[in-house]
């Protein structure tokens, strides 16, 4: 519609408590978290301007190396596990077998229930004493196989990192909504040209879902590297420091007053995740080209 | 819409492969149902029992049902009281945020003013921003504002870092039906404020309440603010409740997985009722986008 001038007045009072909002909540915060990564600041003396010093010091810490590294694993396993995996049952789950409506209800459910409680539901799974996971190992004769799985060094980070890896219900709801829009003919066609059902998923499904598949690789990656509440419930970052990621170490040094600190991490955890969808479009508008050109 | 239906008008004899294919299709779909439901199941079970009973065999079943822990749940930690903080929180950042949201998508969608998609790219981009990174500044915010430990702290952030993805799902749903009811609308002089109570807000109500589920959802669920905004008992939210039962001294077991019962009900029952308007509200974004 066009702007009548009745309209003006309107079309401001209608935005504007939307962009005072964003404003406040979206674009100075991020301006904030900038400048103030450059000063020392322990949130209650005067804040010191120390240049990049900040990021030196979070650069040279192992704890935050380790955390970065943590997240980028995190990310790459949503990538390349969780997203392959849910294509896979979407791709199942498309062709309607009997009960489809009820499992697609059922993988759904962690999407529902907040990731607190399902981060306490596995500390459950996996608590040395008394954890179903011991328990069942204890249950089959593998008593041998039981540990401590969240305090020890070596297991810790998977356990925190895998349990959610098999939850798919999410991508693979957005994968399936995909797959209903994708015309019935081209089936036909294939079928007509005697192909199977694998070659009609490899060579029509998957391509033409390309766009929800690239969606979800982004958000994987996103939500990989914006890990919290799994890692601050069930081990704290512990043990040594072995499970800790970014938003956690920017959590522990707002815990303990190094603001400075803190904020620079913030930084570089938008920075990262920018740039990871910048890239993850690059490389996706890549293939398209390659596509293309095949033809 | 059934993609592969046309496999079954065909008939033709399975060769030993397919065969094999169609078990190994049944084993994952069920072992992906039973990875999510069996441990929801079996900490259900646990909550009935007694902490003696957990410990001597995580896998038995209760000899009685133990409701006691339930009561526990509700007395000790003080449950119904964070329930009704999460009830209240919840509502008002919806409601809150589905009517700014609302407005705003309106503006954008139905009129061409200079600048409208720089303003919604730019709100767009929001949905990107990983929110934990802001707890330095969010914290300031709120500790300035004076409104540390209230649950207004919550309503007010909740009801802004909601705004992208609503006003992206909503707008999405105002580009979908015609202007011309509006400029008819217009011609009968019916005024700006009048065009969108009775003919747009109507006319959009999938997408507001697609957009209010996403919300309602997020808000119950929310930990990580929760936690670092609110501290005294009386303005804690369920999702910081469930963490009542353990201390660094001792663990109620029990209490502590009926607590977590309680906590998950209401989206599991809300789920279950509204299970379409929940899926696509939670996926709207990605779907459309």
């Amino acid at each position: 519609m066009k702007v009548r001038k009745s309209d003006k007045i309107g079309i401001i009072l209608f935005l504007l408590p939307a962009l005072a909002l964003f404003t406040i909540f979206f674009i100075v915060p991020i301006f904030s978290i900038c400048y103030m990564s450059l000063f020392e600041w322990n949130g209650i003396s005067a804040a010191e301007f120390t240049g990049l010093s900040n990021y030196k010091a979070i650069f040279s810490d192992p704890v935050f190396l380790r955390s970065i590294r943590n997240n980028l694993i995190w990310a790459f396993a949503a990538c390349f596990i969780q997203v392959p995996l849910a294509l896979l049952m979407a791709l199942i789950l498309s062709t309607r077998p009997r009960a489809w409506k009820f499992f697609r209800t059922v993988y759904f459910f962690p999407q529902v229930i907040s990731g607190i409680a399902i981060a306490m539901l596995w500390s459950a799974v996996f608590n040395s004493e008394y954890g179903i996971l011991n328990g069942l190992l204890r249950a089959v004769g593998l008593e041998s196989l039981s540990k401590n799985w969240l305090g020890d060094p070596s297991t810790a980070f998977i356990c925190v990192l895998i349990y959610g890896l098999l939850y798919i219900g999410y991508y693979m709801v957005i994968m399936m909504a995909g797959i209903t829009n994708i015309d019935e003919t081209y089936y036909e066609a294939a079928k007509i040209d005697g192909a199977n059902r694998f070659q009609m998923d490899i060579h029509i499904t998957i391509p033409l879902i390309r766009y929800s598949i690239v969606t979800c690789i982004t958000l994987a990656a996103i939500f990989g590297l914006r890990t919290f509440e799994q890692v601050y419930l069930l081990t704290n970052g512990g043990p040594a420091n072995r499970t800790s990621v970014v938003v956690l170490y920017l959590y522990n040094q707002m815990r303990d007053n190094s603001y400075g600190g803190a904020n620079a991490s913030s930084v570089i955890l938008v920075l990262t995740g920018a740039f990871v969808i910048v890239l993850i479009r690059k490389l996706t508008a890549e293939k398209k080209e390659t596509l293309e050109k095949a033809r | 819409m059934a993609k592969h239906e046309m496999n079954k008008s065909v008939i033709y004899k399975r060769t030993p492969l397919q065969r094999l294919g169609t078990v190994g299709k049944w084993c994952l779909i069920l072992f992906f149902a039973i990875y999510t439901l069996f441990p929801l199941l079996w900490l259900f079970i646990t909550s009935l029992k007694t902490n003696a009973e957990y410990f001597e065999n995580p896998f038995s079943l209760p000899a009685a049902l133990q409701f006691s822990n339930y009561i526990n749940a509700f007395s000790q930690a003080n449950l119904g009281r964070m329930i009704l903080n999460s009830i209240t929180v919840a509502v008002v950042a919806t409601f809150l945020n589905v009517m700014i949201a609302a407005m705003a998508a309106y503006a954008i969608s139905r009129f061409r003013f200079k600048g409208r998609e720089i303003i919604f790219a730019l709100i767009s981009a929001g949905v990107m921003v990983p929110l934990n990174a802001l707890m330095v500044p969010y914290f300031t915010i709120f500790s300035k504002a004076g409104l540390l430990d209230s649950l207004n702290a919550l309503r007010i952030l909740y009801t802004a870092i909601g705004l992208p993805i609503s006003i992206f799902i909503i707008r999405g749903f105002m580009d979908s039906f015609p202007v011309e009811i509006e400029e008819a609308a217009y011609i009968d002089g019916c005024g700006f404020f009048g065009r969108f109570f009775r003919i747009v807000f109507p006319l959009t109500k999938t997408g507001l309440v697609t957009a209010a589920t996403f919300q309602f959802i997020t808000c119950w669920n929310e930990f990580v603010y929760a936690n670092l905004l609110t501290s005294s008992p009386e303005s804690k939210t369920i999702q910081i409740g469930i963490r009542y039962f353990t201390n660094q001294f001792t663990t109620d077991y029990v209490s502590m997985y009926a607590a977590i019962i309680i906590a998950i009900i209401p989206s599991i029952l809300g789920y279950i009722l509204f299970q379409e308007k929940v899926m696509s509200g939670l996926t709207s974004g990605a779907v459309k986008g």
